[in-house]
């Protein structure tokens, strides 16, 4: 590994993301990579490794991993950390860095895609609300407007148009 | 019903090292000092600790404790009072008014000191509050299994069973040992961000004893870091890295496993393994005493942002000393001691000069 390969301001750019902050408490304990599900099943999955690649400035390596995206967000990490990184919250940091720069996996795509259509990842149809009807429960409208919004698809409500049915 | 009254230059709160550290200083300097020590019996927590010499002494300062203890019921300016304790505290004059309460339980035990037999009003000049530290309970990192994994022991108790001789050839023989440092220490999620500066230390001498004893035996050590232990603990390293294996891990968890505890921890690279141990010492750390907050308003002192008593800032005459006001080693405790009676002794001095001056 080589120094000038490494970009020191990863670290602080994963920090300053939703989330990113624990990064900066981590002891490199592996309390995390002793007890996370994910790494028990893929060798090649270790939280500590992510974070200490992360911390050294591997940008492109962490970015374009494909182990980022395998985290099942368990929080199991978050429970024995004695320094309370909240690494599945760090991860969710460095996925968002990774999804802008165009590294998200297309299982990641597909999911967006069915947010943006319809709002949630299943969609509704008349089974659902015939069975709340029966229950007395008012009609569930596919509102897929916000995601639409966060995804960059159309301005965010308020700012213009109407909420597509 | 009025109180027995007693006079004393210096009143010390604690019978343990600091304590008697202390009150052994002051009577050098002709300051004579009264202890009053909750327990039947002196000697705090350093009754409990063991000797960690193999070839050479280790340094531990637990047999100092004796010589202390001998000191302490040989000077004629110490007076000793057990199963006592501080129940109000009020300035007085130059000094504090302090009343004492006999603790049940306060038969007169082997060792100095007789117990209080009734309600006592105590006129002071000075107070050194040396209460000690709490180790902490590891009841309290579940994951670790203190009290549910058979072979599971807090520190404290590997200390009790190595100085009453129950490891060894001819007692229980564990061929595998594991320590885990830093439980209840550097731990954000427990709120205890400090570090307790004598585990690593104690760990790492008491595996060594354990190999000494039962050379077949191999030691491991789960660690964060290696802190500094005291004097020539780098020169040490060395030589105890070849006697015991450090693994820098801090374990995820130990379960009951087949008859004996199992260690659950990911060396760098690798896929977390389960490792069988016949013992698992957990390293606890060292946290501000019981009733740090009631003591503290006691007698006005403040305490830290880690919940430890200070007295900076706080009443004239009251000063803290030995672990009550910090993690410290026992050498350390009693130098601490020292500090805290010249204090008390030069605040005695110049009250007195004041007097007939």
């Amino acid at each position: 590994m080589r120094l000038n390969d490494c970009d020191p301001g990863f670290k602080h750019e994963v920090a300053a993301e939703p989330g990113g902050e624990g990064i900066r408490a981590c002891f490199a304990c592996a309390a995390c990579s002793a007890r996370c599900p994910v790494g028990a099943n893929r060798p090649d999955y270790d939280p500590r490794r992510l974070i200490r690649l992360t911390l050294l400035g591997r940008r492109d390596e962490v970015l374009s991993s494909p182990l980022i995206w395998l985290c099942s967000s368990c929080y199991t990490c978050g429970e024995v950390c004695p320094q309370q990184v909240r690494f599945t919250e760090v991860l969710t940091a460095i996925k968002n860095i990774a999804a802008r720069e165009g590294h998200a996996p297309p299982s990641a795509k597909i999911t967006a895609e069915l947010l943006a259509k319809q709002g949630r990842l299943l969609e509704v149809t008349d089974f659902e609300n015939d069975k709340r009807a029966d229950l007395g429960l008012p009609p569930v409208e596919q509102r897929p407007g916000d995601f639409q919004a966060i995804l960059g698809l159309k301005p965010a409500e308020g700012e213009a148009g109407e909420e597509p049915r | 019903m009025t109180n027995a009254q007693l006079d004393t230059p210096v009143l010390i709160l604690g019978g343990g090292v600091a304590g008697l550290a202390a009150a052994v200083d002051l009577a050098r300097r002709g300051v004579a000092a009264t202890i009053i020590e909750r327990e039947p019996r002196l000697g705090g927590r350093a009754s409990q600790f063991c000797c960690k010499a193999t070839e050479a002494c280790a340094r531990c300062g637990a047999c100092r404790l004796g010589e202390l203890l001998v000191q302490a019921a040989h000077l004629p300016q110490i007076t000793i009072y057990t199963a006592a304790l501080a129940v109000a505290a009020q300035p007085q004059g130059d000094g504090w008014r302090v009343e004492l309460s006999p603790q049940p339980g306060g038969e007169i035990g082997p060792g100095p000191g007789r117990p209080l037999r009734e309600r006592t009003t105590l006129n002071t000049q000075a107070v050194i509050l040396a209460v000690g530290g709490e180790a902490f309970n590891p009841a309290g990192k579940t994951r670790f299994g203190h009290g549910r994994v058979d072979g599971v022991f807090s520190a404290l108790e590997l200390e009790a069973m190595l100085s009453q001789g129950a490891l060894g050839p001819d007692g229980l023989a564990p061929a595998k040992v594991a320590f885990i440092q830093c439980v209840g220490s550097r731990d954000a999620s427990l709120g205890r961000l400090w570090c307790s500066r004598v585990c690593c230390g104690y760990a790492l001498r008491m595996g060594r004893v354990i190999r000494k004893l039962l050379p077949e035996s191999q030691v491991t050590f789960f660690h964060m870091d290696v802190q500094d232990y005291g004097r020539a603990w780098e020169d040490e390293l060395p030589e105890l890295r070849k006697q015991m294996r450090f693994v820098r891990a801090m374990p995820g968890e130990v379960t009951a496993g087949d008859g004996r505890p199992e260690v659950t921890y990911a060396l760098a690279g690798e896929q977390a393994i389960k490792e069988g141990f016949d013992l698992v010492v957990l390293s606890v750390g060292l946290g501000p005493p019981n009733g740090a907050s009631a003591l503290g308003e006691l007698f006005g002192a403040a305490k830290d942002s880690d919940g430890f008593l200070t007295t900076d800032g706080g009443p004239a005459g009251v000063f803290v000393a030995g672990a009550a006001a910090g993690p410290r080693s026992l050498n350390e405790s009693m130098v601490h001691g020292g500090l805290a009676a010249s204090q008390a002794a030069s605040r005695v001095a110049s009250l007195t000069e004041a007097r007939h001056g």
